[in-house]
């Protein structure tokens, strides 16, 4: 009994006596489930930079990819990682989000064909079934890369495959796929034995812009934890292109499922691609893409950039 | 005209309900649009939503019809020859429990992103309902009937086709309209899946195009004709079926 | 055994168990040729079972019936009429009394002409082509009549056909049964001893377990159907009565 009233007095003074600050918890939503995309923000978990700022950092994949952006703008989350083209959209209709880092700065988006396959070039999808996933902006990459070659997207059928992009390519159901990520549908495809040939956007008469972004509620800009969380990514891309090696190994720590050769080559190949000063912005760039988005009929307005992305200070 | 005015005047509180639930969830636009900005959706992308409609419609009553035919003949079959029922009944159970997003892919891969696959799938989502319901009525015809049929010296195949069939009528209607109420899930799925065209698919793209009034639009779309299937079959069931 | 007239119809040796249990054995009755011969006995005691024999209707395995000999070469030449009228409710009237030509893989319409006669015989002429559930209970039970005697078989069982309407109605349908089945051989099972007195050219009490049958001897005098309040009725129905009920306790 005494042994266990010292116990208990033991438990009241140490929680009495804790720290003053407790970590700010926040939760961010990841756009897809967990892959090398992610790079940065594993890293900077596993370095204990997140806990350093005094942040207490929840990642969770969503079911529907969609649901991310939607949910910070509701406020049942605190971030959410989304890509550059979604935010216009989201800001167009007039949702609170705000950009306040690039995780990926560039696109990541490709048009993929089958390198045996008969189409060869741009100018032979004429005709052809194209299949992609529903994400709102495909068809506008679709018709500016199509424009090139005097062709519209009445030239084309576009078919929804809902995700499964290679495995509708390689069965030959469709022609060609976009919004295939060149880091990751490539490798796959070539893992399957069924290399594949990529027309990489950005070099086809789209407009450069950031693949991955963090996202948060505008009503938030001023938490101070943003910017740390903000600070904390880019300490992260830091040790990563300083030790790219063992930044993999931190990378799968604790998440041996995704040791393998796909994920290891998609890591491969997203190196070179992670924005090297995530908190920065880019306002030439993001001006341009949004015209190219009103242009192309995807978005009604073009409201003040920094309305909707912003430096934190 | 009479008949008409409590299904309005349901259709009326409901969507009286949906702008309640709106204005107390205090939902934004982008997760629960009001009634209001859906039915303008619904007047001003008319054309749009009739064009894929008509696609979604077609693949629902195909499904509907294939798998009506399918169900009666799996039941008759199973009747006729015993043997058979050990064999089918497992598999109709099986084609009932896994759930219809799990086999989508594999129909879609099979039969193509065209309406082939969304028919399969209405096909399979009401495969079940409807043979057991046929099954179960062929089975449990009234002994006194049977009884009858016997001494008057009937065949096996007259007392199917003259008793039995009919006698099952009312179990089978109950099938039918448990069909039409859940085919349009399997269309939609189908869609959801891998399709170019249909209601399905509009929703998808209207939903990462954050045009979610237009989603809704197209949901209630859905809605509107699923009652109107359910009913029409009901009604002529009804006619038809007065025992 | 008396020698028998050479078509007569007789039971011989009859005999149910279901799981185990006799019902009856060894059970032997001779129907009243051309004539009604009334079967009565307490609920339970096997009676039914007994027509469903004869009927051929028990043959299921759970049931082990043996020899029935010499019902007229049974199957071919019965007609059964249930405590239940039996009519199909998808048909019309007319229809249903035409079932059986149907059941034996006749052509639409055949035997309708001869049904809407049968019917107009037993006063349904107006209603050929109602449907059932637009009739009356005792309506119901005329056209099951009529059914029956579409079929035209020389032997008839009735399962307590008359029990399920009322009073008046019953005794309508008694006359009307007696009248048009007349010649035929009957077997009519019953629990109204008044009925099996009114109708019965010989009757029997089945009773016990395992049954026994045992003969109502000497009847009530006059033709049947008898007059419920004609000489001896009573007398007969107290004897009756006290055959189903006293042997058994």
């Amino acid at each position: 009994m005494k042994n266990f009233l010292t116990a208990a007095a033991l438990a009241v003074a140490l929680t009495a006596t804790a720290p003053v600050f407790a970590a700010e918890k926040l939760t961010v939503l990841l756009d897809w489930f967990i892959n090398p995309d992610h790079g940065p923000l594993y890293v900077a978990q596993e370095r204990g930079y997140f806990k350093d700022a005094g942040l207490e950092v929840e990642f969770k994949a969503p079911a529907d990819p969609n649901a991310p952006p939607k949910l910070v703008a509701a406020g049942k989350a605190d971030l959410a990682i989304s890509y550059q083209p979604q935010l216009h959209i989201h800001a167009d209709r007039g949702l609170p989000l705000v950009r306040i880092a690039t995780l990926v700065a560039t696109p990541l988006n490709s048009l993929v064909v089958l390198k045996d396959g008969a189409i060869k070039s741009i100018a032979d999808l004429k005709g052809k079934k194209v299949g992609f996933s529903v994400g709102g902006f495909e068809d506008a990459l679709l018709s500016a890369m199509l424009a090139r070659h005097k062709m519209t997207l009445k030239d084309i059928e576009l078919i929804n495959v809902n995700f499964a992009l290679s495995p509708a390519l390689i069965s030959g159901k469709v022609d060609a796929v976009i919004g295939a990520f060149r880091n990751f549908e490539l490798n796959q495809l070539d893992l399957k034995g069924r290399a594949g040939k990529a027309f990489y956007v950005e070099e086809e008469g789209v407009p450069a812009y950031d693949e991955l972004i963090v996202v948060a509620n505008r009503k938030d800009l001023k938490r101070a934890e943003m910017r740390k969380f903000v600070n904390a990514i880019e300490a992260g891309v830091q040790y990563l292109v300083n030790h790219p090696q063992e930044s993999w190994k931190l990378f799968i720590k604790g998440r041996e499922k995704l040791d393998d050769e796909l994920n290891r080559r998609a890591w491969r190949d997203t190196l070179p691609r992670f924005a090297l000063r995530p908190g920065a912005l880019d306002v030439n760039r993001y001006e341009a893409f949004a015209a190219f988005l009103k242009k192309q009929g995807i978005v009604k307005t073009t409201p003040a950039l920094d309305t909707f992305a912003v430096e934190l200070k | 005209m009479a008949r008409l005015i409590r299904p309005a005047i349901i259709f009326a509180g409901l969507i009286a309900l949906w702008q309640i639930i709106v204005w107390i969830s205090g939902a934004p636009d982008y997760i629960l649009p009001g009634p209001a900005k859906v039915l303008t959706a619904l007047l001003e992308q008319y054309d749009l939503l009739a064009e894929h409609a008509v696609i979604t419609f077609a693949e629902i009553i195909a499904g509907l019809v294939i798998g009506t035919i399918l169900g009666g003949g799996s039941a008759l079959v199973m009747v006729m020859w015993r043997p058979t029922q050990r064999w089918l009944m497992p598999v109709l159970v099986i084609s009932q429990a896994v759930p219809v997003f799990a086999l989508a892919p594999i129909l879609v891969l099979w039969l193509g992103y065209g309406a082939a696959s969304k028919i399969a799938m209405a096909v399979l989502i009401i495969f079940f309902p409807v043979t057991a319901a046929f099954y179960d009525g062929l089975k449990r015809t009234e002994q006194g009937w049977l009884d009858l049929a016997r001494v008057m010296g009937a065949t096996g195949r007259t007392a199917l086709l003259r008793i039995r069939l009919p006698a099952a009528m009312p179990a089978f209607g109950s099938g039918l309209r448990v069909a039409a109420a859940v085919a349009p899930i399997g269309a939609i799925v189908g869609e959801w899946v891998g399709s170019s065209a249909g209601l399905g698919y509009l929703m998808l793209h209207a939903n990462a195009r954050l045009q979610i009034e237009v989603m809704f639009a197209a949901l209630l779309v859905l809605a509107i004709f699923s009652c109107i299937l359910y009913f029409s079959i009901d009604a002529a069931l009804r006619r038809y079926i007065r025992w | 055994m008396t020698t028998l007239p050479p078509n007569a119809t007789y039971i011989e040796g009859a005999r149910l168990s279901y799981d185990g249990e006799v019902l009856f054995d060894g059970v032997d009755m001779n129907l009243a040729e051309g004539g009604w011969t009334c079967l009565l006995g307490k609920s339970g005691v096997g009676k039914s079972s007994l027509l469903r024999l004869i009927a051929g209707l028990e043959n299921d395995a759970r049931a082990d019936a043996m020899a029935i000999a010499g019902v007229a070469e049974s199957g071919g030449n019965i007609a059964y009429m249930a405590q239940q009228d039996l009519l199909m409710p998808w048909l019309t009237l007319a229809e249903n009394v035409a079932i059986g030509e149907r059941l034996r893989g006749g052509p639409k319409g055949s035997g309708l002409e001869r049904a809407r006669d049968l019917l107009g015989r037993v006063g349904l002429a107006q209603e050929t082509n109602f449907y059932p559930d637009a009739c009356s209970g005792g309506m119901r039970q005329r056209a099951a009549l009529a059914r029956t005697l579409l079929e035209d078989r020389p032997v008839v069982l009735m399962d307590e056909p008359f029990s399920a309407v009322d009073a008046i109605t019953r005794l309508e349908l008694q006359d009307l049964a007696a009248e048009i089945l007349s010649g035929r051989t009957v077997l009519l099972v019953t629990h109204d001893p008044l009925e099996a007195l009114r109708l019965g050219d010989r009757i029997f009490v089945m009773s016990g377990r395992p049954a026994a049958l045992t003969q109502l001897d000497p009847l009530p005098p006059g033709a049947t159907p008898r007059r419920i309040d004609g000489d001896g009725m009573a007398a007969a129905q107290a004897a009756i009565l006290n055959l189903i009920g006293g042997i058994n306790g």
